[in-house]
């Protein structure tokens, strides 16, 4: 049998696991949004099998619900026949892409090329780190941080391991794309929580981006990737494979082997317990903790660990609806803006009332920290908050930006 | 060479007619809808029609040919004004969960989805009641009430999606109508509009009356979209119990479980759910994400008990005495939500879960007295197993509400004939031990053919004729309940 009719056969099978139960109407964004069962995932199911079986010709209006979809996933856990909706999805937007039935946005084609090659990429976004650095509020996505321009997190991760000789666990961390070109500062700050909890690091040579941008996009160029990270990661020595992004942990992870689980940093120092921060007595600093979509429904975690969450010090508490999605989708938020910002509307609304000073909306996914931080440009949350990853919270040199 | 060609000839052009005939038919359809629904949205393509060919009983498809999102309840009034001169079928939707083939487009025509009417318009919680628009989600309306300490009883599985809209045109019942009773117990008024656009309110808030006599409001409940279309409803509610305790004991056979329920049913406890899973369902569950330690080969039964916190303490023991005296060394309970909520999902869950097993089912909904119990369910065993198809029961025992889901796949030539001929023996049987064809799913285009079992010439011809006098050319929902009622344009 060729592999490409095994796959449509096990893409059938897959379609007629879904009992049409309606479970998945009830989380997805894009049917709460519009109230159109087209817009839901066994909306998008029957359409894709119908086409599939030849019941239904190919139509822009299947094109138009593929596209709409934010890929967030919240319908694989609310689906009882565990229909493995993202992986069919993963591919149907492929084949669109690549018979043109979908062509993502002109600056998400450019950046897909840019992330393969990581050099070229981290030398392209130094200007942002500097601007970053240097406190220019240059795009609504860029929230504040100081990240170093040229410092890379490898040499800082030597540096530290040299300074503090940790003894404990061997972890191999993924840098990512985007993470180590603009939000370097996240990183860092990974790398000081993990030698502070007596963690070995390790930044594997010849990582590359994990494929989650191709896969957000459809673009080619993920199997390349991950071929790369298979040999980066695969025959290391190590106790754990960490990342600090939910959404590329989750890609890393389906391109390693299955005995090679990624884990979430969070959830890797929750098994440690992490070294605590103090504060003072009248901290008032109030953290609402969001979940994002492939640490819960991706990675399958319950959420961020409570002794994490503990560690940070603060008074924490979880986000309303913090389970659901804020729209970022990957790159959703660039290529449908209108849903992205319907959904985060909804989703930031409480942040306008929410009590504490200062405000930190916490996360653990540098592209859910960026729609986030773009509610405040966009006017949808009026009050001053701060959008921060919870590493950065357990960080021991933890930097304060408002 | 003349005659084959000058056939094939006729044969094209007669092809392109039609095409264009039902082309033109379609876009003054979309136009016509349009005119109506000048805020709301209108679909006629096929894909955007591919979507809305089912409901939960996924395997029967009927693409409508069209569907409408009205804006608001004013659109939706509307359109009903104008809906008579389209000449097409009228089907109301909610979310579509349903599990008798009710809000699919049958015989064709125009389904009026009613997602977009979603607001909570009252809590009256000094009054224990509320009003809501026809498609707010169950479990959303139990959200908003839970804050209050009140709320709404009836908890049919797809809670999580279904509407109230399809709750009252179904009159869904849920786990816990045990003790509480199903939709019509708690449907207040109904805000309901025919297919001239009149807007009739059937009932009221606390004892509000509409301008119709009150009991008129029990044939809107349960009309499966065949009389009108629902707007608002006013519904009652309950203080939210002090204290649940739910309990979880599995027996070997169905002899022991039977004895249980029996013992059950008639305990001064009055369990608000007595909910059975049998084998199979127990080994669907524990193969599944949902798993929570059940024993192989058992079957369970899930109890729950609930009320002011000390006098549900003081009956803990007696039901788990009960349990065990029944046959069960296996009962466990527990008043932690986590634990029960646990519980109760992977019950919920069980017709979704029918899906790692198979590609389609067809849940029956029978109601039998008790006492018939293990007879029928034995017969559902005997049936299936002979003709090849695999049986699930997960159900409401102590309404007598079965559930016998029949797995089959309908790519297969003949697997539906066998599992509508195992229904068939099912529902005969189910009659002749006085039951009858649905206890919360409705009939739908399901089991219509089933009822002349239960109900004679006379009867269906005076019930036929209540959908005919408010539609008279049954636009409303035609091929539904009723197997002969056919939308004559």
């Amino acid at each position: 049998m060729t592999p490409a009719l095994q796959s449509s056969i096990s893409r059938s099978n897959y379609f007629s696991n879904c009992t049409h139960c309606g479970f998945c109407l009830a989380v997805c964004p894009t049917y709460k949004l519009t109230g159109d069962e087209n817009n839901s995932p066994r909306g998008r199911l029957r359409l894709w099998s119908e086409e599939a079986s030849g019941r239904l010709s190919k139509d822009k209006w299947t094109d138009f619900y593929t596209e709409e979809c934010v890929g967030c996933l919240a319908c694989e856990t609310a689906c009882p026949a565990t229909v493995p909706y993202g992986e069919l999805f993963e591919q149907t937007r492929h084949q669109h892409v690549a018979s043109n039935r979908f062509k993502p946005k002109l600056q998400l084609r450019l950046a897909s090329a840019a992330v393969q090659r990581l050099l070229i990429f981290n030398l392209a976004m130094l200007p942002t780190r500097l601007l970053r650095r240097m406190g220019a509020r240059v795009h609504r996505f860029l929230f504040p941080g100081r990240p170093a321009v040229f410092q890379s997190t490898a040499a800082y991760a030597d540096e530290l391991m040299q300074r503090h000789r940790p003894t404990g666990p061997r972890v191999a961390f993924l840098t990512g794309c985007l993470m180590e070109a603009a939000f370097r500062e996240i990183n860092f700050a990974t790398l000081r929580v993990l030698i502070e909890n007596n963690c070995r690091v390790i930044i594997p040579e010849g990582q590359g981006c994990c494929g989650a941008f191709q896969e957000h996009t459809g673009l080619d160029g993920v199997e390349k990737l991950r071929a790369q990270n298979r040999r980066a990661f695969c025959s290391l020595d190590v106790d754990a494979i960490v990342s600090n992004s939910s959404g590329c942990g989750y890609a890393l992870g389906k391109a390693l082997h299955p005995n090679q689980q990624v884990r979430d940093v969070l959830g890797f120092l929750g098994e440690l317990g992490p070294v605590k921060r103090q504060r003072a007595n009248n901290d008032e600093t109030r953290v609402y903790v969001d979940l994002p979509c492939h640490l819960v429904h991706g990675q399958k975690m319950e959420g961020i660990p409570t002794k994490v969450l503990d560690a940070t010090g603060y008074h924490w508490e979880l986000a309303p609806n913090a389970k659901d999605c804020c729209g970022s989708g990957g790159v959703y938020n660039i290529q449908k803006p209108e849903n992205a910002h319907a959904i985060l509307k909804e989703k930031s609304a409480f942040l306008n009332e929410a009590e504490g000073a200062p405000v930190i909306l916490a996360t653990s996914n540098h592209v859910c920290m960026m729609q986030w931080h773009s509610a405040g440009v966009a006017g949808l949350v009026t009050r001053p908050y701060e959008v921060r990853h919870v590493i950065q919270l357990l960080d021991p040199r933890e930097e304060v930006f408002s | 060479m003349m005659g084959p060609w000058r056939s094939f000839v006729l044969k094209a052009s007669s092809i392109d007619i039609s095409t264009h005939k039902h082309s033109l038919v379609k876009s003054s359809l979309e136009s016509q809808l349009k005119t109506l629904l000048p805020r709301g949205r209108v679909f006629t393509s096929a894909a955007q029609l591919a979507g809305y060919g089912a409901d939960g009983l996924g395997y029967k498809n009927h693409i409508p040919d069209a569907v409408v999102i009205p804006a608001d309840a004013e659109e939706l009034v509307g359109f009903m004004k104008g809906a008579k001169a389209l000449h097409v079928p009228v089907i109301l939707r909610g979310a579509g969960t349903s599990l008798s083939g009710g809000p699919v487009a049958a015989q064709g025509g125009v389904i009026v989805h009613t997602s977009a009417l979603k607001r909570i318009r009252e809590m009256n919680v000094k009054g224990f009641w509320c009003e809501v628009e026809c498609g707010v989600a169950l479990n959303d309306l139990d959200a908003a009430l839970k804050p209050h300490g009140v709320f709404y009883p009836p908890d049919p599985s797809s809670g999580p999606v279904c509407t109230l809209g399809g709750n009252v045109a179904s009159n869904a019942g849920g786990a816990h109508c045990f003790r509480y009773g199903v939709t019509s117990n708690y449907v207040l008024g109904v805000e309901a509009v025919t297919l001239d656009g009149t807007v009739h309110r059937f009932g009221g808030p606390a004892g509000g009356r509409g301008p119709w006599r009150e009991d008129w409001k029990r044939f809107m409940i349960g009309s499966e979209g065949t009389l009108a279309a629902f707007t608002r409803f006013w519904l009652r509610l309950l203080p939210l119990p002090e204290k649940v305790w739910t309990f979880r004991a599995t027996y070997p056979d169905l002899k022991t479980t039977e004895a249980a329920i029996h013992a059950l049913v008639a305990h001064t406890s009055y369990p608000a759910a007595i909910e059975m899973l049998d084998p199979r369902g127990v080994a669907m569950v524990e193969s599944s994400q949902m798993a929570c330690g059940l024993p192989e080969g058992s079957f369970m039964l899930l109890v729950e008990i609930d009320g002011p916190e000390p006098l549900v303490n003081a009956r803990v023991e007696p039901v788990a005495e009960l349990l065990r005296r029944a046959g069960s060394k296996d009962v466990m309970f527990s008043d932690e939500d986590e634990l029960r909520k646990k519980l109760w999902k992977a019950r919920k869950a069980a017709g979704g879960l029918l899906g790692q097993l198979s590609p389609a089912y067809v849940v029956q909904d029978a109601v039998i007295p008790k006492r018939a119990l293990a007879e029928v369910l034995q017969l559902v065993y005997d049936e299936a197993d002979a003709a090849g198809i695999p049986a699930v029961n997960v159900f409401h025992a102590g309404d007598g509400n079965l559930h016998p889901n029949f797995l089959f796949d309908s790519r297969v030539p003949g697997d539906l004939d066998k599992v509508e001929l195992i229904s068939k023996r099912l529902m005969q049987r189910v009659i002749e031990v006085g039951g009858t064809l649905s206890g919360e799913h409705g009939i739908g285009n399901d089991k219509s053919s089933y009822m002349p079992l239960v109900f004679g010439p006379d009867s269906m011809r005076l019930q036929l004729a209540v959908p005919a006098s408010f539609n008279p050319a049954h636009q409303m929902n035609p091929l539904k309940v009723f197997d002969n009622r056919r939308f004559a344009a």
